[in-house]
């Protein structure tokens, strides 16, 4: 687990949201040296913090897959739904 | 010949002059009947109308077809229905096969049906259904074959028509829901000729993206049962079945099923809710971070308590196995002390001066003795 820890906010919030259980759940297995927990806890403290910020400034990513001039798929930014609820006529 | 009858009986057919001779009602009604019997075997579709069952003396079926204009009656014998292959029911579009027939003593026409098969929807439903049954034979709807969708996908392909409303429908859902959840629209016709074939390309390009999508949404609006036969399509059933993604189909609306949605991994009433299904809403995940840090203080604080009543513990042990030894030790200070040397240093002195005063005496005591031999010898 302490292996290749990467900057938090280069993960994934999936990975970020993986690590972050695999910590609670080492902690709470309460086997770890407390210099590790301390350490882990600051991590998973780090990972929170980072996670809840994702959730506040979460922005919609859309792409669409188009067929390139030579026949390969390619992935072109596309637009995000519409944020206005009004109706359009 | 009489211009007028008395009688009010009909004119006897003996005029033959004027070759306007009237029929009885039994040779027009016969001449009818061998007409309709001169008639070929028919094969007529029609609308079943009016129809409640074989009739519960005779066992035969009674009722109409129908179409826009007309309308007949139609008979099937208790031994011809025995042989069918489906119920009837009113609305069925169904192609009926026998001959017309006269009832001599009503002069009713009926259409007598030898044989009936379903028609239009009704067959193509019929064979949707026989499509689906070959499927589940083939264990494609089995949920032990079917892959498991993450609870939050992040990474959604979404394989629909792009000119359409619902993939509108699925970017505001999933924007409204959960922002995080990052969507790659691949385009691909949705009905019409060649749209299963558009659908399984879709697909497999959608599977082919790098890094691969967590599911793919194959989603439809709406429509007609025909609209929505694409999805019904063997080929395409297939390739839902066969895809490495796990696909999550939402494909018309609440009462609709098709094969596609039999076989996929998930199976959605409708776009908006198969784009829900993906992703957990955003305040859920801000309550598993709350639940999360919750867990997380909870478990250092346990592991600090812990730790600080191990150190307590060992204190307490080293406070009581030092003060044993240091007990011992004053123990031992205090026996040395206790000895007499220590205690009353002039007894040393003492002792010796004792020892001295015997010597003392005794030599007093031996010298008088030898002076008194001495003196006396």
């Amino acid at each position: 687990m302490a292996t290749s820890k990467k900057n938090v906010d280069e993960l994934t919030y999936k990975e970020a949201s993986t690590e972050l259980e695999l910590i609670i759940r080492n902690l709470e297995s309460g086997d770890m040296e407390l210099e590790e927990s301390l350490e882990s806890y600051t991590r998973g403290v780090e990972l929170l913090r980072s996670l809840r910020a994702r959730l506040e400034d979460a922005e919609q990513k859309v792409s669409v897959l188009l067929k390139d001039v030579d026949g390969t798929d390619k992935l072109v930014a596309g637009e995000a739904a519409d944020t206005s609820d009004r109706l359009s006529f | 010949m009489p211009g007028w009858n008395l009688t009010g009986t009909a004119p006897r057919a003996q005029g033959a002059s004027e070759g306007d001779e009237a029929l009885s009602v039994s040779q027009a009604v016969e001449m009818a009947a061998s007409a309709l019997d001169a008639l070929p075997l028919l094969t007529v579709i029609g609308e079943v109308t009016g129809f409640r069952g074989p009739n519960a003396r005779s066992g035969h079926c009674y009722f109409q077809i129908k179409d826009d204009a007309c309308a007949v009656d139609c008979i099937i014998w208790r031994g011809s229905y025995a042989k069918r292959s489906f119920e009837l029911r009113d609305g069925m579009q169904v192609q009926f096969t026998g001959n017309f027939n006269l009832y001599k003593a009503t002069g009713r026409m009926s259409f007598v049906a030898k044989s009936f098969t379903l028609a239009g929807e009704g067959l193509l439903r019929q064979q949707v259904a026989a499509l689906a049954e070959k499927l589940r034979l083939e264990g494609l709807c089995d949920d032990a074959r079917k892959l498991r969708i993450p609870v939050f996908c992040t990474r959604v392909a979404v394989v629909t028509s792009l000119s359409g409303a619902v993939i509108d429908d699925v970017k505001r859902t999933l924007r409204r829901r959960n922002p995080l959840v990052e969507l790659i629209c691949v385009g691909a016709k949705v009905q019409g000729d060649g749209a299963p074939a558009e659908l399984i390309e879709g697909l497999a390009r959608a599977a082919a993206i790098d890094p691969a999508p967590d599911c793919i949404l194959l989603v439809r609006g709406g429509g007609s049962f025909e609209d929505l036969m694409t999805f019904n399509d063997e080929a395409l059933a297939r390739a839902v079945a066969s895809c490495p993604v796990p696909v999550v189909t939402g494909i018309g609306h609440e009462p609709d099923t098709s094969i596609c949605d039999m076989v996929s991994d998930r199976r959605c009433s409708t776009p908006t809710a198969a784009a829900e299904s993906v992703a957990p809403a955003m305040s859920d995940l801000v309550d598993v971070l709350d639940a999360r840090e919750r867990r997380m203080v909870t478990a250092l604080t346990g592991t600090v308590r812990a730790a600080s009543s191990d150190v307590a513990a060992l204190r307490e042990r080293a406070d009581r196995a030092f003060g044993g030894y240091m007990s011992r030790l004053a123990m031992a200070l205090d026996a040395a002390a206790a000895r007499p040397c220590l205690r009353d240093p002039a007894w040393m002195v003492d002792r010796r001066l004792a020892d001295l005063e015997q010597s003392a005496d005794r030599l007093g005591g031996a010298a008088a003795r030898g002076g008194v031999e001495r003196g006396g010898a």
